[in-house]
């Protein structure tokens, strides 16, 4: 009967999945692009930039998210009109912002410095040498730390339940209201599928991790 | 000339590195500069193309003179080689010799690519083309950064102590490309200890000591007759190894 009931309801929870990988897609393309803007800033920038940038990640990685989730939804919208999603992925994604900045900032900050100095002696403007000496080097060494970001996302999706993203852990709150019960089987379904998600997640990218590794340099602790 | 050097002085904190330094070259010449540690001799490579810029004096190549606002368009034609090689290490090798002439003077990816192969074949390298940098020797990186170097088709290199990081054996193969360049007409001005470079293919060997040129001249009369007596411990430490 459980069975006959979670047969049923499962079109709702692979929407509610797919609300969620939708979230997650959206929120760390973000914190990709910003983030990585903010690391550049941080790392190459005047000071007063890097004053603002050392400012704006220091406020989203000091607040909770679902106050963060709150404040956009309930405080924003009051001003801007947009919707529970776009609420989301605005509070979520520049917070992850945040977090990648500091990500690509290590990163950055570990290409030996002869790296740049090689490409300013022949030529190169800053910019011209950020994007193609330095940034190839240090988003290779990105990838790992960045799966602990791409995991502690797809948790974080769940928290915008809060403001009503039909995502999937609110569509196994309605099914488990509908069903009159049902918790524990619900929610072992629901864990599941964020399980899987998240190993399918990792081990793409730990495939692009090595796919990208370079011949002779990295040797991953066999030395 | 191809190089002016006027009077250039650079500290670092309180401490005066070079104190007044000044030489000029002309095209197709080699100098070789030397002198005891902590001499000024890297610093005063890198005041010629700015790497850091010197708090005074002046940097002419030929009579243009080196300021920030030219600056990366100077680098074109001086070029410069590090004792620790500095390849590009996400770049197969071929691709870090291509990269200059491809982002810089405008090549298109095939052409960058023709050229690259052949300043590999300069230093006989072609059959390393496509290895990445960590999969080579010292002696083939080195080899490889000077093909960078010449890609750029400068009108004069600047080499820092280019052997210094190599064993004796890999240091021959990089002196023996630094020869066929200078007698192929480069103009280099090299930091080195390397006597054997400086008596075959230096026309002037510049000896520093304390932020200042001390003695300079055809390495015939510097090795042979040095007048100045700091010269003369100098070489004898490096020539024989002994108390300088």
């Amino acid at each position: 009967m459980i069975f006959e009931t979670l047969i049923s309801q499962m079109p709702y929870l692979a929407h509610g999945l797919a609300v969620a990988i939708g979230l997650l897609v959206c929120l760390l393309s973000l914190g990709l692009v910003l983030g990585l803007i903010l690391a550049i800033l941080e790392v190459y920038g005047h000071w007063s930039l890097r004053l603002a940038c050392v400012a704006f990640e220091r406020v989203f990685r000091g607040i909770p998210a679902i106050v963060l989730l709150l404040l956009f939804y309930y405080g924003v919208t009051d001003y801007i009109d947009m919707g529970s999603f776009t609420a989301a992925v605005l509070a979520l994604g520049l917070r992850s912002a945040a977090y990648q900045s500091q990500i690509f900032r290590g990163a950055f900050l570990s290409v030996p410095i002869g790296q740049m100095m090689a490409a300013r002696a022949m030529g190169m403007n800053k910019l011209q040498a950020i994007r193609d000496i330095v940034l190839p080097q240090a988003l290779r060494m990105s990838i790992g730390p960045w799966t602990n970001e791409f995991s502690s996302e797809l948790k974080a999706t769940s928290l915008a339940y809060v403001i009503g993203v039909v995502e999937l852990t609110r569509q196994a709150k309605y099914i488990i209201s509908n069903t009159q019960g049902n918790i524990l089987i619900v929610f072992g379904v629901v864990a599941l599928m964020y399980f899987v998600v998240n190993r399918a997640g990792n081990w793409a990218l730990y495939r692009l991790e090595n796919r990208l590794a370079l011949p002779g340099f990295e040797h991953r602790g066999d030395a | 000339m191809l190089l002016r050097v006027e009077n250039i002085h650079k500290s670092y904190g309180a401490v005066e590195i070079l104190k007044g330094v000044s030489f000029e070259m002309a095209p197709g010449q080699s100098k070789v500069i030397m002198g005891p540690s902590g001499t000024g001799k890297s610093t005063l490579l890198r005041c010629v193309n700015h790497l850091s810029p010197p708090d005074q004096g002046r940097i002419f190549v030929e009579g243009e003179e080196l300021t920030a606002k030219n600056l990366n368009t100077m680098r074109q034609k001086v070029a410069f080689v590090f004792q620790d090689f500095n390849l590009f290490t996400h770049l197969r090798t071929v691709e870090n010799v291509a990269i200059g002439p491809r982002k810089l003077r405008g090549f298109s990816k095939s052409a960058a690519l023709d050229l690259a192969y052949k300043e590999l074949d300069r230093v006989g390298l072609s059959d390393r083309a496509d290895a990445y940098p960590a999969e080579l020797s010292g002696g083939q990186q080195q080899r490889a950064s000077i093909a960078r170097a010449l890609a750029m088709e400068p009108k004069l290199i600047l080499f820092d102590e280019p052997t210094s990081a190599l064993d004796p054996e890999l240091t021959g193969e990089v002196v023996s490309v630094m020869n066929k360049l200078a007698s192929e007409g480069m103009t280099m001005l090299v930091v080195s200890h390397e006597i054997g470079f400086a008596r075959k293919a230096a026309d002037e060997v510049i000896f520093m000591e304390g932020g200042k040129i001390i003695e300079q001249g055809p390495p015939s009369q510097l090795f042979e007759a040095p007048q100045q007596d700091r010269t003369r411990a100098f070489l004898n430490v490096i020539e024989h190894g002994g108390d300088a």
